[in-house]
């Protein structure tokens, strides 16, 4: 999920800050210290996050693009100038604007909006924006809701009582629930200073960037994994009950799958599996991550004696790549996802997890994957000795229209197609007796259906006028069928329930020719 | 879409009053002209259908596509009215297919043009349909069930949808004062009732057709709310290809769906999308076939707001065809998969593609671009006869340039038993099994039995090969194999005892065993050390299914009871090296006599065991496990084979004098041999060789130059 950090840098950004017996601070300082401590934090736990920098006054600019290079974006921070007033809207068009040429509109986003709680007065305000919102012609839409799924944190360096002075906190709820209700707005508790500004970014950290631990099992082999990104909650709209979902934390691999048989399903989303040693010590949020050179040092013996011990995941991972198979993963009640290899172009290979819909059923092809049981258990191997079989695709019930040569008649040519085919073989009787009578009765079945019986008497005049035309050559079996279809499908045309009965079919006449005619009905 | 919407249930009213018998007007020639016919043959007339049979095979036409794009959950009940009504099917999912709806049809027939119309109404069959939207389907009342108190929940909507000819518009009101009455009066007696339901919201959908070419005596009118329940709307429309495009449009409204033009289509002989019986077979060209499936497949279009309007009315996204070049698999980041409908299902174009797809094949499709780079956005394939649009991720990936797995934790071992991995997952592979009632109750539940398995296979599975013995050994193979499973007979007891008795034998033999030597300086341990190690392990293994089964008890017993070593043993080992130089001998009269002594042996062998089984079993004390690193050997190496030259070896060479001798060659050939070792007698070389040839051979020389 990659992030948008939003800084504002308005002049008023710039109000020192009373700070009893220190240096004087001004705001933009506090939240420069608050977001080095984000990046700090990311660039140690949270370092495959993609983040980008925009800055904004009365025009917004891309500071730093989407990158993970986090000493690049330190350095930006730490440059940033002082502009004039703070305008909200455009520089939220252009965080929608930035995300949508990255990651399209699909990728979840989050964005972190810093900012003095100062939203500006009149035009380009904040609350201008918001009570001009339904007064907007379709291409001046105010940007918010974004067109991806977005997180909104708005961390004000302000706290909540100044801010309950002006109409702020109201115009930035007013924000959020424009936002769906996704993310949360940040406000410093107690006095302005370092410490209470790094808590209120600790509890950001703590909101959205710890990073997800869990122990991915496979009955008694297991290794300590995190998860990245985040797999974030998901809610089911079909649900009486929506409640949001969350994944375990005890990954449990139910079992193997062929990478054929599972193809290409649809998933709600994608992540990494890394190992981790958990004696490394950061299980949970750190904050600090101020790496002195021996603790780094101490990192990578670390890192080296881990991977040196053998390691479930990278076993897993080598023998799904070998073999082209994926293993089916429970991710909580009737819930499950998948892992298997996934190469980049640079031919380094990861670990990769999928997690389907939720719901007993995620793949229509599979089942219910309650249903699925070891092969063991079957009468016969269902891959077959030399497996060279696949229980998969199942099988659904009933057929699909185009699967099963169904007639339609909306467009004419449908119905001359139908006429021709039973002409064409009409010509070749008696060699086609069964291809003409088959056509015979599905145009006589679909006649019924739609009460088109005067296509049935058309179509009888038809056959009967073949008939007259036959060659001398002809065998002399091919006028008797035509004359007895004709006659049956005048018949049905009457609508008398002995001959047009629907599940009744025109059978061929028994005729008694020596030759190919009986050969013919041999065949039947 | 939430699962109990309008959708869920579609009544369908066509009326099948005398006056629907009359002609839509637009005539259909069905007799043409074709080459190779004799001139002069006048045509058959055209033949014409009547409204009856428009309006059938448009509401067909939609229940296909409903059918085709959800089979499930969005039912349809087909009413027909004419002196009274006619209903064709429930809303039991076992009657929900076209085929079924067209028997029925074919029963009811076309309508009587000479019924008196004064007994028949459109009223009957409304009646019939609110009747039926009362009506609880099985989805609902599952879900009742399930939610117990709080059934009240799950809701009860609906939709009419009616084609008929009406008088006027006032016509029209009359119906629908008609429907709302009838839902008022229809809630009341559902209130009392288990097996109905409240309407709580009705959409009805009024179709007023009517022959080509007269004036219509209705006005189109868009939904309106008749009431809180019902809200109504008047589509007013000549019968024919027009009813059907409007009923196109409908179900595309009604559930959802959006338009998908394949473009591109090349229909060429030797790309085998068609079949080659037709007259255009030789003519190759690019075809088009529009598909319809859930609008979601397009999210990406509409957010972005780049979906194109073709003409009019209708809107669909040309996505290009990409002739799949192979077949191999491959796993797509596929973000939605949606089943698919073709609207012209049996056109030529939409017939190749369908079977080309069915035929297990799938094609990616690329968004037309004027300039840049080709994106792929889509994906049909088929799985199990049904056609699925899916949607490819094609924006950059968030997880782009990952640290690759060998750098992390694990990333360094080398030797992962990636292969043997590789069987187990084999083994472990699920397959479906029908869905049985009340196999929860006897913990039968395959994908629970399928965890078990996995928890059995793996409770004892080093992940490296040089932490293990036994799984190096091809010997091993039948009792490791076999001892996982949930429950052995008496036959598989008897395979693992013949495992195990395999193995005494090798030790009898002293054959060399694969222990790795990994991390160790030197040859590892020695023979017997090894194979203390084997049996270690191999209890380990049994050790750990030994509650499993008192047959797994059976295999450990006599695992603990081969493993000992009774006092005799030194006399046997001795004993049994004589008689390996006998087999060696020997071994050329052939195999089986070898084989069969064997047995005898270990037969012998087994009955003397079990004898002793019980005390030998207790007296047997586990010291160590595989696990701990074994001591190093610090007896001299007296090893009688070790010591032994390879020239004094009587008999087959040692595999170690084998070894050595290949690495000499194979390095011998990779660097230019001392001179002085080319030269050598003996592995030994005359150092300042020259100076004895200056001294010695001096003279020589110069008494040739003096000469």
């Amino acid at each position: 999920m990659p992030t948008v950090v939003l800084m504002d840098v308005s002049l008023s950004m710039t109000r020192p800050v009373q700070l009893d017996g220190t240096e004087e601070f001004q705001r933009k300082n506090l939240a420069v210290h608050g977001l080095t401590m984000l990046f700090e934090h990311m660039a140690t736990n949270y370092r495959l996050e993609f983040t980008a920098l925009v800055a904004f006054s009365s025009l917004w600019e891309l500071m730093v693009p989407f990158t993970r290079d986090y000493n690049t974006l330190q350095e930006a921070l730490n440059n940033l100038e002082d502009y004039d007033k703070t305008c909200l809207e455009p520089a939220l068009q252009g965080v929608s604007n930035i995300v949508q040429q990255e990651w399209g509109s699909t990728c979840p986003c989050q964005v972190v909006l810093v900012t003095d709680g100062s939203l500006g007065i009149g035009r380009g305000s904040l609350r201008h924006s918001l009570s001009t919102i339904k007064h907007r012609s379709e291409d001046k839409k105010f940007p918010l809701p974004f067109p991806f799924p977005a997180k909104l944190y708005i961390m004000c360096i302000a706290n909540a009582e100044e801010l309950q002075n002006s109409d702020t906190l109201d115009n930035l709820e007013q924000l959020l629930s424009l936002n769906g209700g996704e993310g949360q707005i940040f406000t410093v508790e107690g006095p302005l200073c370092l410490k209470n500004v790094q808590s209120l970014f600790g509890k950001l950290i703590d909101q959205a960037y710890t990073p997800f631990h869990a122990v991915l099992r496979c009955g008694n082999l297991s290794s300590d994994v995190q998860v990245f990104p985040r797999p974030e909650p998901v809610i089911m709209d079909e649900e009486v009950d929506p409640a949001p979902r969350t994944i375990l934390t005890d990954l449990e691999i139910v079992g193997f799958i062929e990478i054929g048989d599972i193809s290409s399903p649809p998933v709600l989303s994608r992540h990494l599996v890394l190992p981790i040693a958990v004696n490394k010590g950061f299980l949970g949020p750190t904050f600090m991550g101020t790496g002195t050179t021996d603790e780094t040092e101490e990192e990578n013996s670390a890192n080296q004696m881990a991977g040196k011990s053998p390691n479930f995941c990278v076993l897993l991972h080598g023998s799904l790549k070998v073999e082209g198979m994926v293993a089916l993963v429970q991710l909580g009640p009737e819930w499950y996802g998948m892992l298997y290899s996934q190469a980049d172009s640079k031919k380094k290979s990861n670990l990769m997890m999928s997690l389907f819909e939720p719901g007993p059923e995620p793949l229509p092809w599979l089942g219910k994957v309650s249903q699925l049981g070891p092969t063991s258990d079957a009468k016969e191997n269902p891959y077959g000795e030399d497996d060279s079989k696949s229980p998969f695709p199942l099988q659904p019930k009933s057929k699909r229209s185009y699967a099963q040569n169904v007639t339609v008649w909306i467009k004419p040519s449908g119905l001359q197609t139908d006429v021709q085919k039973i002409l064409r073989n009409a010509r070749k009787l008696p060699e086609k007796t069964q291809t003409f009578y088959k056509e015979l009765n599905r145009l006589r079945k679909a006649a019924l259906a739609f009460g088109f019986w005067d296509l049935l008497k058309g179509v009888a005049d038809l056959l009967e006028r073949e008939c007259t035309l036959l060659p001398d050559t002809a065998h002399p079996d091919a006028a008797f069928q035509l004359s007895h279809a004709a006659q049956q499908l005048k018949l049905a045309s009457t609508g008398d329930s002995q001959y047009a009965a629907f599940d009744h079919n025109i059978t061929p006449m028994l005729t008694d020719f020596s030759g190919s005619g009986s050969s013919d009905r041999d065949r039947m | 879409m939430k699962m109990f919407s309008i959708s869920h249930k579609t009544a369908f009213v066509v009326d099948h009053c005398p006056y629907m018998a009359e002609s839509c007007r637009q005539q259909v020639e069905f007799d043409m002209l074709t080459k190779n016919r004799p001139q002069g043959v006048i045509p058959l007339a055209p033949v014409s259908k009547s409204l009856w049979t428009c309006a059938v095979e448009c509401s067909m036409e939609y229940c296909r596509i409903l059918y085709d794009i959800y089979p499930t959950r969005k039912l349809v009940n087909f009413i027909v009215s004419d002196s009274e009504f006619h209903i064709l099917n429930s809303w039991n999912q076992a009657d929900q297919s076209t085929q079924e709806l067209m028997a029925a049809l074919a029963a009811v027939g076309p309508p009587n043009p000479h019924e008196d119309p004064e007994c028949c109404s459109i009223l009957h069959g409304l009646m019939a349909a609110v009747e039926s939207l009362c009506k609880i389907t099985e989805y609902q009342h599952e879900a009742r069930t399930t939610l117990m108190d709080k059934a009240d929940r799950v809701s009860n909507r609906g939709r009419i949808i009616c084609i008929t000819n009406a008088k006027s518009d006032t016509h029209v009101r009359m119906l629908e004062d008609y429907v709302q009455e009838t839902i008022q009066e229809q809630n009341k007696l559902a209130i009392s009732s288990d097996r109905l339901m409240q309407i709580q919201q009705c959409e009805l959908v009024l179709i007023h057709t009517y022959p080509f070419g007269e004036e219509t005596l209705v006005s189109d009118r868009p939904k309106k709310e008749i009431s809180p329940v019902l809200t109504s709307e008047v589509h007013s429309v000549r019968a024919g290809r027009h009813l059907a495009s409007k009923l196109n449009i409908l179900v595309q409204q009604h559930f959802d769906l959006a338009s998908t033009t394949i473009t591109n289509i090349p229909m060429k002989p030797t790309l085998n999308v068609c079949d080659q019986e037709e007259q255009h077979a030789n003519t190759s060209a690019n075809y088009d076939v529009e598909l319809l499936h859930h609008r979601d497949a397009h999210m990406e279009f509409i957010k972005s707001g780049t979906t194109s309007r073709d003409s009019g009315l209708k809107e669909t996204v040309t996505l290009k065809w990409c002739t799949p070049r192979t077949n191999s698999v491959e796993l797509h980041f596929c973000t939605g998969a949606y089943r698919i409908s073709p609207v012209d299902v049996n056109s030529r174009p939409s017939s190749c593609l369908t079977n080309f797809l069915l035929n297990g094949r799938s094609v990616l499709l690329e968004q037309p671009r004027k300039s840049g780079s080709k994106v792929i956005s889509h994906m049909l394939s088929s799985h199990g006869g049904e056609i699925f649009l899916h949607v490819l991720n094609c924006t950059r990936s968030t997880l782009e340039d990952p640290p690759s797995i060998s750098e992390g934790c694990g990333g360094r071992v080398t030797d992962y038993r990636i292969t043997d991995f590789g069987e187990f997952m084999r083994e472990n592979r699920l397959t479906p099994f029908p869905d049985v009632q009340g196999s929860e109750v006897a913990g039968k539940v395959p994908l629970e039995r399928a965890k078990r398995q996995l928890e059995r296979h793996t409770r004892y599975w080093p992940m490296i090969i040089s932490q293990t013995t036994i799984f190096n050994m091809q010997a091993v193979v039948p009792l490791a194999s076999l001892i996982v499973k949930e429950s052995l007979t008496e036959e598989d007891v008897l395979t693992c005892q013949k495992t195990i008795y395999n193995l005494v034998d090798m030790e009898r033999k002293n054959d060399p065993l694969p222990i790795s030597t990994v991390g160790t300086r030197g040859k590892g341990p020695k023979r017997d050390e090894q194979y203390r190690i084997m049996w270690n392990e191999l209890e380990t293994l049994v050790r750990t299914h030994m509650g499993s089964s008192e047959r797994h008890q059976r295999v450990l017993d006599c695992v603990l009871a081969c493993r000992s070593k009774p006092p005799e043993e030194e006399d046997r080992k001795k004993r049994g090296r004589k008689r390996e130089d006998r087999e060696d001998k020997g071994e050329k009269n052939g195999k089986d006599s070898e084989s069969e002594r064997s047995w005898q042996e270990s037969e012998r062998l087994k009955a003397a065991l079990e004898r002793d089984r019980e005390e030998l079993a207790e007296a047997e004390v586990i010291k160590d496990s595989p696990d701990s690193p074994e001591p190093l050997n610090k007896k001299p190496r007296l090893e009688v084979e070790d010591v032994q030259p390879a020239e004094k070896a009587k008999g087959p060479v040692s595999l170690l004098t084998m070894w050595t001798n290949r690495i000499n060659t194979a390095n011998s050939r990779k660097h230019q041999e001392f001179a002085g070792r080319v030269n050598s007698v003996n592995n030994k070389a005359e150092l300042y060789q020259h100076l004895k040839d200056e001294n010695g051979m001096d003279p020589h020389e110069n008494g040739k130059a003096m000469r």
